[in-house]
């Protein structure tokens, strides 16, 4: 079985949120051998040459992502991406919870490693209690000596402060996050500028993910050859994927990339007794769904992105005979109508509007014309927006109306009279 | 007694303290508004207006300023709330593993729907987007504490727990009566026949307490009274059944 325990390692076992107990398992090794034996741009080379990938969606190479910062001498800023509410997502709330000085370090190590004294990790509002153990952490390795004025002097000062959100989806997205984390309505911001040049207080920025920040303590004490050797040609390394939906054992499982999504579902137990698969939504709640004949797929980001879907945020829902795909679109539907921030016309108006008709089809008062016009309209939402949220809308449900269109005629109640 | 608007500058005295040394976190004092926001709800079960005006003196901004950002997150309430907040999750996972009936079971049991309080003002119910925690569906937060692999046994057993006061969870703050619902509705939906809008120095159903002394003017809408659309498409069919061009032609869907 290809599971393996990188950044897991040790969850469920010893209680991590000690940083005694984390220390002796040998942490922040790295964050002490890297201030005292490293240059900042050590650490960068590592994670550049390591291969990694931003595992928060988007899948931008990190090393690269760091080397945008321009280098003058204004302060800069590392902002931890914890706003994990992608549908299907769940490893940042693991991580948080459970290996919280992992991610402390990770933290620490990249702030290092863009020359940041600042570094902040924004929660998301739900996680009071991911918050409150986060929390807990700065304050042991405050007292250890891995937070504040002077760290292992040499006379470098890093704060990390914790921010905490108040329900906002699209405060995952990284402009959107730096307002909110400015104060102001979480609102995404026209690009260009990218955070790198100015992002937070029109600071240079880089936002990374908490998974992302996290690998980085592995690849220090493994080495990114160590790092670059797992996964595919492009798509290097481990990644933790969130299995849910229809499987017998639905968890985090750390793989690496590359796994074929057969292998990985049968990681999460398999489907349940005389139940057949139907579909499996592979990157989150933004993503078309594989079917079937995709099961040989290895799971990482260029064979996805080949069969015409993504990897995002490693979230797979399973879909077994039982699902109403109607009623699943019209989910989806609904949570990115609810979660738009309203700026752009297409996603604000697109989405409600995808919403009011896909809940017509579940209540079974669908007119004819509604199947073609979802066909239509959901092109006409992507690529138009300010940030990807609009372009998220319509991959679920176009994949499945086209894969499934006896389950959206059945809704039809009657033939379209045109005018 | 004193009324919650009356107590509320001693208790802004007593977190003073505690709100400087939040705002001296940030590098620029208007990050603070959200946490400053989160450390009056958490004392008052609410963003209530005296709070709100506070966090705007304490950050130099205007009051509008802040209730347009505060009205931008969910997990703010400008209302006052039930002393349980049950927040079902109701995201794709949890959906096809039984939300749907998870939540009808809570909706029958409460007597109450989706943003709305029980007259007892013990419980707020409101369904929500993907809470992170898909392995365990159908999942639920009781005032930001996840109660996971929901069961109708189980939520009789917390409702009964919540009611006898022994639950596990600590209650939320209640300074202010809840009413039925807190959802507090954009101007858009005035035209679709909501309430009329607020004035200087008018009752202000946005403001727990009443007078909008700020003129700030806000829009509200009791949400009961909202037609949603799923009764309109049913209204509009038995209306017009016979002759199904004026839906399309209504709706203009071409």
């Amino acid at each position: 079985m290809p599971v393996t325990k990188v950044l897991t390692a040790g969850i469920g076992e010893a209680n991590l949120r000690d940083i005694d107990v984390y220390r002796q398992r040998g942490g922040y090794k790295q964050l002490e051998r890297a201030f005292k034996t490293m240059k900042s741009a050590d650490v960068l080379e590592a994670a550049d040459k390591s291969g990694l990938r931003g595992r928060g969606g988007a899948g931008f190479p990190t090393g690269r992502k760091w080397s945008f910062l321009p280098s003058n001498d204004r302060p800069r800023y590392l902002v931890c991406n914890s706003d994990e509410a992608e549908p299907g997502t769940f490893k940042d709330h693991m991580l948080l919870e459970e290996t919280p000085h992992l991610v402390l370090e990770g933290i620490l190590l990249g702030a290092y490693g863009i020359g940041s004294h600042h570094a902040y990790i924004y929660i998301r509002g739900e996680f009071m209690r991911g918050a409150e153990i986060f929390n807990q952490a700065i304050e042991q390795a405050r007292k250890a000596g891995f937070v504040g004025k002077n760290l292992f002097g040499t006379g470098y000062d890093l704060e990390v402060t914790v921010h905490r959100g108040a329900g906002a989806y699209i405060c995952g997205e990284e402009t959107a996050l730096l307002n909110s984390l400015e104060g102001k309505r979480g609102e995404p911001r026209l690009k260009p500028p990218f955070p790198a040049v100015a992002g937070l207080y029109g600071m240079p920025t880089v936002v990374n993910n908490v998974e992302t920040l996290a690998y980085l303590v592995p690849i220090l004490e493994k080495g990114a050859e160590w790092f670059a050797s797992v996964g595919t040609e492009r798509s290097k390394g481990y990644k933790i994927i969130s299995i849910s939906g229809h499987v017998q054992k639905p968890g985090n499982y750390e793989v690496p990339l590359g796994t074929p999504v057969r292998e990985l579902i049968e990681i999460a137990g398999g489907l349940r007794p005389g139940r057949k698969l139907m579909a499996i939504q592979p990157g989150g709640g933004s993503s078309a769904c594989i079917f079937e004949e995709h099961l040989d797929l290895p799971y990482d980001y260029e064979s996805l992105a080949k069969a015409g879907t993504m990897l995002g945020s490693g979230a797979m829902v399973v879909m077994d005979d039982t699902t109403d795909f109607v009623r699943a679109a019209h989910n989806l539907a609904r949570f990115f109508a609810h979660e738009s921030c309203g700026q752009c016309t297409p996603c604000r108006e697109g989405g409600d509007w995808l919403e009011t008709v896909l809940h017509r089809l579940v209540e079974g008062h669908g007119l004819q014309s509604d199947i073609e016009m979802l066909n239509r309209v959901g092109h006409q939402i992507t690529g138009i927006n300010l940030c990807p949220l609009g372009d998220s809308i319509e991959p679920f449900l176009l994949s499945v109306l086209k894969r499934f269109p006896e389950q959206f005629e059945a809704r039809v109640i009657r033939e379209t009279v045109k005018a | 007694m004193a009324t919650r608007a009356e107590e509320f500058p001693a208790l802004l005295e007593r977190l003073r303290p505690e709100c400087e040394e939040i705002i001296a976190r940030y590098e620029h004092s208007r990050s603070a508004l959200l946490p400053l926001i989160h450390l009056f709800q958490s004392h008052e079960g609410y963003a209530s207006a005296e709070a709100q005006r506070a966090v705007a003196d304490m950050l130099a901004l205007t009051t509008a300023v802040v209730e347009s950002t505060v009205s931008f997150y969910t997990l703010f309430f400008r209302k006052p709330v039930g002393k349980y907040v049950l927040q079902v999750c109701r995201g794709l996972a949890c959906s096809i593993n039984g939300a749907e009936d998870i939540m009808a079971y809570f909706r029958e049991k409460l007597g109450i729907g989706h943003l709305e309080t029980t007259p007892d003002g013990l419980f707020s119910y409101e369904e929500v987007e993907c809470l992170a925690a898909c392995d365990r569906a159908t999942c639920m937060q009781v005032n930001l504490d996840f109660v996971y692999d929901l069961t109708p046994q189980m939520i009789d057993e917390m409702l009964d727990a919540m009611r006898a006061g022994t639950y596990s969870v600590v209650p939320m703050a209640q300074t202010d009566k809840p009413e039925r619902t807190w959802k507090v509705l954009q101007d858009t939906q005035v035209s679709q026949g909501g309430k009329s809008l607020g004035a200087i120095d008018q009752p202000n159903p946005n403001n727990g307490s009443g007078v909008d002394k700020d003129g700030v003017i806000m829009i509200d809408r009791i949400l009961a009274q909202q037609p949603r659309f799923e009764g309109r498409t049913k209204e509009r069919l038995a209306n017009v059944e016979p002759t199904i061009t004026t839906v399309l032609e209504s709706e203009d869907l071409q």
